[in-house]
């Protein structure tokens, strides 16, 4: 799906090294992926930095993940973000999902 | 300027972006300023997409072409379906309480962003969507 994903768990903690891109033709793919291991562990670590793209389909795919860890007071961070990339997080407001680390 | 016509489906995305990368390969575009590009083309193709002839499939032109002076370039998306102005709408609200309540106008509010200019005119039974972006920038040249 033109994104691989690779998982490193910490106790209840994981980080995703995602590398590829999210857009219309794949974001449901990624997030089934990202919903299970946020159903499963209580922080998640997204490792941006193999991340070359993503478009407004993606983010909606961050939203769901972020809401799926705030219910259990979880929470979503993210490292290693590209600079257009977070241009894209900025302008839309969904800086407010990540806690950047 | 160069066209393309396909059906407005999304698994013909790659299709478009290729199409528009293909006329872009040769101006030493940085890497943030395609990226930019890819996005605003996807946004307006999947737009497109999803409710141009909804719940019918109907066909999308893609036009393509790079102007001088400044380096530029121009892309228009032309399609038959329903009269839509996704530049008339106030852009989407990016408070905090806006995020977790809205899912529409992310899109489009890229496009805005990321783009020099938008514009959108409807024409002879088509809405035409006109995008423009420069494509000399000084940060990250790699190609």
């Amino acid at each position: 799906m033109s994104m691989k994903m690779d998982l490193i768990k910490r106790g209840n903690d994981a980080e995703l090294k995602m590398d590829g891109y999210i857009d219309a033709t794949n974001a449901a793919e990624v997030e089934e992926v990202l919903m299970d291991v946020a159903g499963k562990f209580d922080n998640l670590l997204l490792d941006m930095e193999k991340l070359e793209y993503v478009s407004s389909a993606g983010l909606r795919a961050f939203k769901r993940v972020y809401m799926e860890l705030r219910r259990k007071s979880g929470t979503l961070s993210a490292k290693n973000v590209d600079k257009a990339i977070m241009e894209v997080l900025e302008v839309t407001g969904f800086t407010r999902l990540f806690k950047f680390v | 300027m160069e066209n393309l016509t396909v059906n407005a489906v999304v698994e013909n995305l790659d299709e478009v972006v290729g199409f528009v990368f293909k006329r872009l390969s040769h101006y030493g575009c940085s890497k943030k300023t395609l990226m930019q590009i890819r996005l605003a083309v996807e946004e307006i193709f999947v737009n497109i997409s999803s409710y141009a002839y909804d719940p019918s499939v109907g066909p999308a032109e893609v036009r393509c072409e790079v102007l001088q002076d400044p380096l530029r370039v121009v892309i228009q998306f032309l399609d038959g379906g329903r009269p839509f102005d996704p530049l008339a709408k106030d852009d989407a609200d990016t408070s905090a309480d806006a995020l977790f309540s809205r899912e529409g106008g992310l899109g489009i509010l890229l496009v805005k962003e990321t783009m020099d200019g938008v514009h959108y005119s409807y024409e002879n039974g088509k809405n035409v969507l006109t995008i423009e972006k420069r494509l000399t920038d000084t940060e990250d040249v790699c190609l």
